[in-house]
């Protein structure tokens, strides 16, 4: 027990200092990724010209590797773009961009799931197109991939972790400092994995919950 | 910004490491190929588990798909490789250590177990009861109604989001460089470090990923969709 | 030898939880002989059927297949065991079962249906299978859909294909729970015309059913099931013609407004 105290309890403010880092990252990233799958699954249903750069995007962004789109981000972009210009900032945008890719597919599906004559009402009404997507449309599809946000968000906090690679200072990070200083893996280690499998965990669990009650008030069957 | 985009997609660097690279790549391949089997069979194992009638034993089921499903891969890939041989070899009183290989195999091949767990147990709970039933009535043992009845229809039934899971799988196989499995990705950071280019190294790792999960989903989906099809016209 | 009954059922009793829906029933089945069970929904009669082979296990009494025993057996010291699971599929090789759903196995064509079981739990090589399935399908005129999937059949040959898949074993008798209830009136009479001729080929049968005139017509014996109990058990003539208990009058009357007077 005297590592577990060592090792572990002892090292709690690194640690805290790490989820705190770990839980930052992820909001961003998932506000980042919730924004980018709407412009990108608007561009591809509603702007002709760029559709097929949307598609492309999302594609490119769904098939390829989150490590590998980190490393991109992380070592290509600041020459190419001139940005971003911190780790913390490269972090969150690559984990942002593969989930926004996801996102986008399931906002389309959503959308198109929305029967088409609720719309011409709105609009029969004199609503606006925009006025129809913001207060018919949106509206539902939230509801209806509320469970797909979630799961969505429980793969950006797993896919988190290697934004220690790039120097992240987040929970995993901390940990192998932790490790490094003291060369004993077992406990430290052993303790990380249980916080994110235990986080992954509940923020699914209460996620879930969430998204039934929502479903419910309004009234749409539980998935 | 135009020197720099001529830069990160220019193919001579890449090019000229080819055969290094390559035998990179496929170690990504023999990576997810033994995760992918191991995956299939603990995944296999532990939804028969969640199906099964007796309680101690659907629990053990549950308990290690909710481990599996909710580790992240890069965390069980470090758990696996610095932990588990400790923890072995204080059991058996020997110092243990795991090649890398190993390590990545065994680490992806329980997270993927638990995704594939659950997809297993989704399907064999879409069989309907009378059809197992017809079988007890032939006087077919349960294990023969299993490979005969049930298996063969799960697996065309899970195979859509068997697609999905075996793409994610191939793509999780890039961080096992991490632990220094000399996939792509890991001769992409040497080869950095001796060249000092990284634009068109990295670019052009993140196009061949993409270019490969990009056509293998793509004919893989298309394949899937025709032989189901075939069956449930 | 021959006096013993194909099937013979004592005394058996089955509750589930709380709920007893079988409450003591007893009776015998001559070999080649039909035995009809009429009743309303939930008299008992499919989980009846469903005890005798072993889908369900029976509370209490006993089933006996040719003389032995289904569920239990003496063992030397004359203790009665349950039979070990695999004892049971043994024995229940012998009795071919019909399903209201028809259960076929969707992603094997119909041959491959019927040979499944001879194969694989008879052991039959690929070609005797084969052939003992084109006669069982032969037999409920279905050869030309050999190399269908059953999604492409209608209700009615889909049944006709059960028929023959459950034939496809040999058994020594065959259990239809309410084989057309679940098929459309102008599918019923291929399904019935198969069971007909299965009764006529001398084939012992336990036949649970709605279609009163097909009992009338084809049962050598009548049972009228009322909450888990024989109520009324007799020839087609005297069940059908001058039922002795007034529940069954009843339960008549509403299908064969004519036999009432």
């Amino acid at each position: 027990m005297g590592n577990w105290e060592r090792l572990v309890w002892n090292q709690r403010h690194l640690l805290l200092d790490g989820l705190v880092v770990t839980v930052e990252i992820c909001l961003i990233a998932f506000a980042a990724a919730i924004l980018g799958g709407l412009v990108l699954c608007l561009v591809r249903l509603y702007v002709r010209p760029l559709r097929q750069v949307a598609i492309a995007l999302i594609e490119f962004f769904r098939a390829t590797p989150i490590f590998v789109q980190l490393l991109w981000v992380n070592y290509v972009w600041p020459e190419l773009f001139g940005w971003p210009g911190s780790f913390f900032t490269a972090g969150w945008v690559a984990l942002a961009l593969q989930s926004s890719g996801y996102l986008a597919e399931t906002f389309r599906a959503g959308i198109e799931a929305v029967p088409r004559g609720q719309r011409e009402a709105g609009l029969s009404a004199g609503m606006s197109h925009p006025l129809v997507f913001r207060r018919i449309v949106l509206p539902q599809v939230l509801l209806m991939v509320a469970p797909s946000l979630v799961n969505q968000f429980t793969v950006i906090v797993k896919s988190s972790t290697l934004v220690s690679v790039i120097t992240v200072q987040d929970l995993m990070f901390q940990s192998q400092k932790i490790v490094n200083t003291w060369l004993d893996p077992i406990e430290i280690l052993t303790a990380t994995a249980a916080i994110y499998i235990l986080v992954v965990f509940a923020v699914s669990a209460l996620g879930k919950a969430l998204a039934d009650l929502l479903r419910r008030r309004y009234g749409l069957a539980a998935s | 910004m135009s020197a720099a985009l001529a830069e990160a997609l220019n193919p001579a660097v890449f090019w000229e490491y080819r055969a290094i690279l390559l035998k990179g790549l496929a170690f990504n391949f023999y990576v997810f190929a033994c995760a992918a089997a191991a995956a299939l069979i603990l995944g296999l194992g532990a939804a028969l588990l969640r199906v099964n009638r007796w309680r101690a034993l659907r629990w053990a089921g549950t308990l290690h798909v909710e481990i599996f499903r909710n580790a992240p891969d890069y965390v069980m890939v470090v758990w696996i490789h610095f932990v588990l041989p400790l923890l072995l070899g204080l059991a058996i009183g020997r110092r243990l250590e795991f090649p890398p290989f190993l390590s990545a195999v065994i680490a992806l091949g329980l997270v993927y177990s638990g995704y594939f767990a659950e997809t297993f147990r989704a399907g064999i709970q879409s069989i309907p009861l009378g059809q197992i039933e017809a079988g007890r009535a032939c006087g077919m043992p349960e294990r023969l109604i299993l490979w005969r009845v049930i298996l063969p229809q799960v697996v065309r039934r899970m195979l859509p989001e068997a697609v999905n899971q075996f793409v994610s799988l191939f793509k999780a196989t890039t961080i096992v460089s991490l632990i220094a499995v000399p996939d792509l990705m890991y001769q992409v950071s040497m080869v950095t470090q001796q060249e000092m280019r990284p634009l068109p190294l990295y670019t052009g790792a993140a196009l061949t990923y993409f270019a490969i999960v990009f056509l293998a989903a793509s004919l893989v989906r298309a394949a899937a969709e025709r032989w189901r099809q075939k069956v449930y016209a | 030898m021959s006096s013993i009954p194909a099937i013979s059922v004592v005394d058996v009793h089955k509750s589930f939880g709380p709920l007893a829906v079988l409450k003591g029933v007893s009776f015998d089945v001559p070999r080649g002989s039909v035995v009809s069970m009429i009743g309303a929904s939930g008299s008992g009669k499919s989980t009846l059927l469903r005890c005798i082979n072993h889908l369900e296990t029976p509370s209490a009494g006993e089933i006996y297949i040719d003389g032995e025993p289904m569920h239990f057996r003496v063992a030397g010291d004359g203790q009665r065991k349950p039979r070990p699971i695999a004892e049971i599929n043994r024995l229940r090789r012998d009795l071919g079962m019909v399903f209201q759903q028809f259960n076929l196995w969707p992603h094997m064509t119909v041959l491959g249906n019927v040979v499944e079981a001879p194969r694989r739990v008879r052991g039959l090589k690929r070609s005797e299978a084969g052939e003992l399935a084109l006669e069982c399908l032969r037999r409920v005129h279905l050869l030309d859909k050999a190399g269908e999937y059953p999604a492409r059949l209608s209700g009615g040959q889909q049944q006709r294909v059960a028929i023959a898949r459950a034939l496809a074993m040999q058994p020594k008798a065959m259990l239809f729970d309410e084989a057309t209830s679940s098929l459309d009136p102008e599918l019923t009479d291929e399904v019935l015309a198969v069971m007909r001729d299965l009764a006529r080929d001398g084939t012992t049968m336990i036949v649970v059913t709605h279609e009163m005139r097909f009992a009338r017509e084809v049962s050598d014996r009548v049972l009228f099931l009322h909450n888990g109990l024989i109520e009324e058990a007799g020839a087609p003539e005297e069940v059908f013609g001058a039922p002795k208990s007034e529940r069954c009058r009843q339960f008549l009357s509403k299908y064969l407004p004519k036999y009432v007077q």
